[in-house]
């Protein structure tokens, strides 16, 4: 019997190389491709994938959130988290989501076939950069690393998560509650809460908290570098 | 007659699609440039000559391979793309390669940026799937296209 995989990013063209790689392995299938979060949970319920790839960046609902989600619903679920940063709190949600697989996104060509081996086999697949971090923290702490190392945050619901994601994306009330399929005034009210627990004054404070804990990401420019004469209007 | 215009019609037609095109993909991500592989292998006559990671190892490319056309991501350690693009347009256009930007970034301000650095296309990474085909018929054809995620502007 096949292995089927789920796989779950907002680049199709990410999709298509992901699906090119994990198909020349004989015995897989790419039983279902997801555009975001929300779209992910639901074909995981209605598919049983038996390994889910989760990029983290995902509109709507991110990867951590989805990973959550999916774990949730079904803590059998084996989720590989696909990242471009192992920041050492990426890790640390990784892990506190769930995650058994964790792979860069810029490693994927290399890594993601083992790491899907690994989960097939019950195990767990990690980048050396994981494996250090939980490894320092249990040689200095005696434990492996926990949430308690995590900043000291508000605890945010899941749905206020989702609710922080859609305006930091730049929705309008309106459009969120169309999106969750609930009452603007219910995310009025939500938002009121949000703002109130975690101090926050107006969606820029808000966008500022998202990109900081990691529930939307943003491209950076890059540095654009040229001779000091040429000068740009 | 009206057979003999279908006909011709169908010959010109044919002979468009398989209009040899030899392109190199420079994107860091391998997963990236697979996909886009993939997208770009599907039509006959056009052939994916090499791939490199970085802008330097473009412009060796650029060099060693003579592609019609280069995709080129933004975003990339050594060399940028813009720079990249910059470089390839002062040493290589006299030969009539061109590039098509395929990038992260939707911003006007980011595809200002690279049709002034020489770029003929420029496509968002998240519509590839949708844009990358008919932006490397028209570039390879000497045509602007641009793309923001919204859609094609009418600047061919």
């Amino acid at each position: 019997m096949k292995l089927r995989i789920l796989l779950a990013d907002d680049h199709e063209i990410v999709r298509r190389g992901l699906c090119a790689l994990l198909q020349k392995h004989e015995g897989w299938e790419v039983c279902g491709e997801a555009s975001d979060g929300r779209e992910a949970v639901e074909m995981a319920k209605q598919l049983k994938p038996d390994v889910i790839i989760v990029d983290i960046g995902m509109p709507h609902l991110n990867g951590l959130d989805t990973t959550r989600r999916l774990l949730e619903h079904d803590p059998h679920f084996r989720v590989i988290v696909l990242t471009i940063t192992d920041s050492d709190q990426i890790i640390r949600e990784a892990l506190d989501a769930g995650a058994r697989g964790f792979v860069l996104k810029s490693d994927a060509a290399r890594d993601l076939v083992s790491a899907v081996e690994a989960l097939q086999s019950k195990r767990m697949f990690f980048t050396p950069r994981v494996n250090d971090l939980v490894l320092a923290g249990f040689l200095e702490k005696g434990h492996a690393i926990s949430r308690t190392e995590a900043p000291n945050l508000p605890t945010l619901t899941a749905r206020e998560r989702e609710v922080t994601q859609l305006l930091a994306e730049g929705k309008s009330s309106k459009e969120v509650a169309t999106v969750l399929n609930l009452s603007t005034k219910t995310v009025e009210t939500h938002r009121s809460n949000i703002m109130r627990k975690l101090s926050l004054h107006s969606i820029r404070d808000l966008v500022v908290y998202a990109i900081k804990n990691n529930i939307i990401q943003i491209q950076m420019p890059p540095q654009i570098q040229r001779p000091t004469e040429t000068t740009v209007a | 007659m009206k057979s003999f215009a279908k006909g011709f019609h169908e010959t010109a037609s044919e002979s468009k699609n398989l209009m040899a095109v030899r392109i190199l993909l420079v994107d860091d991500h391998p997963v990236v440039r697979q996909g886009l592989r993939t997208l770009l292998e599907g039509r006959t006559g056009w052939e994916v000559v090499g791939e490199a990671s970085d802008g330097i190892e473009a412009l060796e490319k650029v060099q060693s391979l003579h592609p019609d056309v280069v995709v080129l991501d933004v975003t990339m350690p050594r060399l940028n793309g813009l720079e990249a693009c910059r470089l390839i347009q002062q040493k290589q256009k006299p030969s009539g390669l061109e590039v098509l930007v395929v990038t992260q970034h939707d911003s006007p301000q980011m595809m200002r940026e690279a049709l002034d650095a020489g770029a003929r296309g420029y496509v968002v990474k998240s519509n590839a799937a949708r844009d990358l085909l008919d932006a490397v018929e028209a570039v390879s054809q000497h045509r602007l296209f641009t793309a923001l995620a919204r859609g094609p502007q009418a600047s061919r």
